[in-house]
């Protein structure tokens, strides 16, 4: 399943850590559950993300603290939010004035989860590793460990778990897995914490709902022991999916019957299949859905999963890349049953933001492209969404239903001019997706230099989305001025295709 | 608002006119002098009050609340007065009040044009006591010259206001897609946007069409338009105003004009980015044209000419000044050389546009079926999003407006959305469906709302309406044997009268 563009309501807590003392409730409620002072451990660290407009640059850095705790295998485990595009993080002790410096091991960007060690062997001399628990009950009590802002010592708060469901990672703000909801207290710095219960952890702290009050969420041990299970083989894969859409359409009689599927049956209904996925030789529009391996899909496209009423996609969610699943469908009145690989299977224009990666592009003639991505689109500010120029706004939301390019792997955006004599009315054409310069379509970012050279008659012909008119450059002055336009913008490398 | 500042002025400065004696206090006994275009206007302006009922255009079957509006009436003939349109959408009673007459006026309209942005109204003559006296526009202009303006209040009272002429634009009408020559009027003593006229030395020069707090600024419509306006009237079977079919761009960067093959000493010249299926030059112009001039008049690269009164202003004004059906020679830069075309004038209605830049004075269409509220696309259906509309819209159906709104087809007449869904039994399964634009219905394909009537009546032996949309969407399933019922129930819920208005 790729999911639809929704609106992002949540906000990740990774704010700077107020100087000054605030209050400390550790010490009052740690006679009810042991305290973890030898499993909790604060991280403090430097992030310094690309400029993606000129993304040759860095933005400033920024500092950030939150939590994390140890885990078997001298690890410390914590939220990748924490970790993210970092230079540089240290690891703090309750008990202890000693910094050590860390490494981030495997990170995990979709499901915010970090595997960090410390090349310091004491550090985990005095440690003690958490165990991992289930899901908790809803209606029951967690507790949750960390330092939030406010002071320097661990701070546990206590709380009810109110419900389990599929939600919204607000990291990448767009990846979606399950998620423990509860009214402790989660507050900046907290990230990356333990919630336990018995003993034993049931979820990392992770983020909170901004409009509300008591609105907590951790990430699953489901969710954990996925991301475990997926670095034993020292990489991170990511989830997969199937790469299909679907509609929970069958609440119509009328439409069941139209579709051939039995009145007794539900499942959902296929909508479209993603470009290249595991899903489209499989399955066409209007197939109706009704199992993931034995799991029966209700109408409301939910399973009975671990004794809950969850989302099918949890099924998914159980496995990791290149495992299958067996789905079944309604086609045409007659049942099918078939394997399909799980895999990425990302749209392909990705919602999700980017971290870790430095952005690939090339200057040509002053004229900066880049790979059109969210991080791109989020540089026009927290409303972003309804700010960014049309034509962006549109391939952002539908780029699964405007390419047709099988070989497409990327929209290329003019993401700045440095402007110089050979650009010098080519202001129009900003932010623009380009569709092809001289002639030759660009499917990816490595197309521009080919097409760069099929100069045609003295000129370079660019064609941008959105644009009734080309852009013409006159190639012997963009050649010409190529150098000096790198020498005046301080642009050390013209290019950087690989990230 | 407008309304209510004008009764509040009026009320703190009434005292010493001779519009109510009774009132008058001792202190004030001694009127000052009258302006004498004051005193001469008493015969001339009438106080308009519009009662306007639209139609919602989220729930086309209804209408929103009656608004009032109130106007500036000028008399160009001694029962006849003109306005702007803007203040006359989908009027439903309009009456009119004169200098020293208690009575009201009925009023009709006679004609509005809401691309020019006027209105001929006809006063009923039976209730007026003398025929009013009509106003000559002088066509006369003069940057920075004083101008005062004037208009009858809503309690009978003759009032003035005054500014400048700032200067004179082509702009886009705030009405429509039309473009028109302005004046812009400077450092307005009270805000002017309701067909306030506007007097230069004595003679009136036009008539105010909107006006901006902030700035003190107003746009006027010079006497020139109200004089096309008034001859085409007067011709009978109004045609209005050419409008232009094609969009263009500045042409300023040489090496496009290298690339163009244009030679160097060629400096003028407009580029043409686009042509569309309607307007002036759609049949005629290609894109990638330049337009060197219009009927002699040299384009400059920001698509500008000298005009012999205005100096240098918008081409759009080289069409719009013309009749319709005129041919114009347009000379212009193609394939490397320069050829002369003949283009007629023609303009549009916005109802026959792909997305209708406005509906006034007629019901949006709709067609609601089972519970679906199938209606035609239009510019302000969309505009119920509110402010910032453009940047919340659907981009899909956003990109219909900006790239297809000028450009109807036989295959495409009309874009037709599923805008929101009643919900009932019938439609269960559906009910969170909205903006989605239709494609098919019964395997017919959809280019008008007209095509979905008729495709209803397909496939008499099956069960089922269907209707697919574009993009991937549920395909919507109707069972016909309920249909009749539900619809009579979801008429009757949901207040429905008319379950269909496809005109």
């Amino acid at each position: 399943m790729f999911q639809r563009h929704t609106r992002f309501q949540f906000r990740i807590f990774r704010l700077l850590l107020i100087g000054g003392i605030g209050l400390v409730f550790s010490s009052d409620l740690a006679g009810q559950e042991p305290s973890y002072d030898n499993s909790v451990v604060m991280i403090r660290g430097v992030s310094q993300g690309y400029d993606y407009s000129t993304p040759w640059k860095k933005r400033s850095p920024s500092r950030g603290s939150g939590t994390g705790f140890i885990i078997a295998g001298d690890r410390i485990l914590t939220n990748a939010h924490n970790v993210s595009n970092n230079q540089y993080v240290e690891v703090r002790k309750q008990n202890s004035a000693q910094r050590y410096p860390a490494e981030i091991a495997y990170v995990g960007h979709d499901c915010d989860l970090a595997i960090l060690t410390v090349p310091n062997s004491d550090f985990f001399a005095d440690m003690t590793p958490l165990e991992l628990g289930g899901i908790p009950e809803v209606n029951t009590t967690v507790y949750t460990y960390g330092f939030p802002v406010g002071g320097q010592l661990i701070s546990v708060t206590k709380g009810v778990v109110s419900r389990v469901q599929m939600d919204l990672y607000s990291h990448t703000g767009a990846d979606g897995h399950l998620v423990v909801q509860t009214d402790a207290a989660i507050n900046p710095g907290n990230s990356g914490g333990p919630v336990i219960q018995d003993g034993k952890v049931v979820g990392v702290a992770f983020q909170g709902l901004r409009a509300a009050e008591g609105i907590g969420y951790m990430i699953p041990t489901t969710v954990i022991k996925h991301f475990l299970k997926d670095i034993e083989d020292d990489t991170y894969d990511q989830y997969g999916s199937l790469g299909f859409s679907y509609y929970e359409g069958l609440h119509n009689t009328a439409y069941k019957e139209y579709l051939k599927v039995p009145q007794d049956q539900q499942g959902v209904i296929v909508l479209k299949t993603l470009m290249n996925s595991s899903a489209e030789k499989v399955l066409q529009p209007g197939d109706v859905v009704t199992h993931f391996d034995d799991y029966d899909i209700d109408n409301d496209g939910m399973v009975r999963i671990y004794g809950r009423r969850l989302d099918m996609s949890e099924v998914i969610e159980q496995k990791q890349i290149g495992e299958f699943l067996e789905l079944t469908f309604y086609r045409d009145g007659e049942r099918h049953r078939e394997k399909l690989p799980i895999a990425l299977n990302r749209p392909v224009l990705d919602y999700s933001l980017q971290f870790d990666v430095a952005p690939r592009y090339i200057v040509v003639a002053g004229l900066t492209f880049t790979p059109l991505s969210r991080n791109f689109l989020q540089t026009w500010g927290p409303s972003w969404i309804s700010s960014i120029p049309h034509t962006l706004r549109y391939l952002f939301n539908s780029s699964s239903e405007l390419n047709q390019a099988r070989e497409r792997r990327e929209y290329v955006v003019l993401s700045e001019i440095m402007s110089d004599q050979v650009n010098a009315y080519a202001d129009d054409f900003e932010n623009l997706p380009v569709e092809t310069i001289n002639g030759v379509t660009i499917y990816r970012l490595e197309d521009i230099p080919a097409a760069w050279d099929k100069v045609q008659g003295g000129y370079c012909v660019l064609e941008f989305m959105g644009s009734k008119r080309p852009l013409i450059l006159d190639a012997q002055l963009a050649q010409d001025r190529q150098q000096a336009i790198l020498n005046q913008y301080q642009i050390s490398s013209d290019r950087r295709l690989e990230n | 608002m407008t309304r209510n500042r004008i009764i509040l002025l009026a009320a703190i400065f009434t005292f010493t006119f001779s519009f109510s004696f009774s009132f008058s206090l001792p202190t004030c006994a001694q009127a000052p002098a009258e302006d004498p275009v004051s005193e001469a206007m008493k015969q001339s302006l009438v106080f308009l009050e519009i009662a306007a009922y639209p139609y919602d255009h989220y729930r086309p079957w209804k209408r929103m609340d009656v608004i009032q509006r109130t106007a500036c009436g000028n008399a160009v003939g001694p029962y006849e007065v003109i306005t702007t349109a803007s203040r006359v959408t989908d009027a439903a009673f309009i009456r009119a009040r004169r200098f020293g007459q208690n009575e009201y006026i009925n009023a009709q309209i006679q004609v509005v044009d809401y691309d020019s942005n006027l209105c001929l109204l006809q006063l009923d003559r039976n209730s007026m006591t003398k025929p009013l006296q009509p106003l000559e526009f002088s066509e006369t202009y003069q940057k920075g010259a004083q101008v005062d303006y004037y208009w009858l209040s809503s309690i009978g009272r003759m009032q003035s206001g005054r500014g400048y002429i700032e200067d004179h634009k082509v702009l886009k009408s705030t009405l429509s897609h039309a473009h028109f020559l302005n004046y812009l009027i400077g450092n307005i003593s009270q805000s002017a946007s309701s067909a306030q006229v506007f007097f230069m030395e004595g003679k009136p020069i036009g008539i105010a069409a909107s006006s901006s707090k902030t700035n003190k600024t107003a746009r006027v419509i010079p006497a020139e338009r109200i004089r096309h306006f008034l001859e085409d009237v007067a011709e009978g079977d109004y045609q209005g105003f050419p409008a232009f079919g094609f969009d263009t761009n500045e042409l300023l960067d040489p090496t496009l004009r290298k690339y163009l093959n244009m030679p160097p000493e060629m400096q003028q010249g407009a580029y043409v980015r686009e042509v569309h299926t309607l307007g002036t030059g759609s049949e005629e112009l290609k894109s990638g044209d330049v337009i060197l001039a219009i009927e002699g008049a040299q384009l400059d690269a920001h698509g500008r000419y000298i005009d012999p009164k205005f100096g240098q202003i918008g081409f759009p004004h080289l069409i719009s000044r013309r009749k319709i059906g005129e041919s114009l020679q347009f000379e212009i830069w193609r394939d490397g050389k320069k050829e002369t075309l003949a283009v007629k004038t023609q303009n549009f209605a916005a109802h026959e546009m792909l997305i209708p830049y406005y509906e006034f004075d007629r019901q949006p269409k709709y067609l609601v079926t089972a519970g679906f509220v199938l209606q035609r696309l239009t510019r302000p259906y969309l505009m119920k999003w509110g402010s910032d509309w453009q940047g919340k819209v659907d981009p899909h159906i956003y990109h219909y407006l900006q790239q297809m709104s000028y450009k109807p087809s036989e295959q495409r007449k009309e874009i037709v959305i599923l805008s929101h869904v009643n919900p009932a039994d019938i439609n269960l399964g559906y009910h969170s469906m909205r903006q989605e634009i239709v494609k098919t219905v019964n395997g017919k394909t959809i280019a008008s709302i007209q095509d979905i009537a008729d495709a209803l009546k397909l496939n008499p032996d099956s069960r089922y309406d269907v209707i697919e949309f574009e993009h991937s969407n549920p395909t919507v399933v109707i069972d016909r044997s309920q249909l009749a019922q539900a619809d009579a129930l979801i008429s009757q819920r949901y207040g429905i009268e008319k379950l269909v208005n496809i005109q």
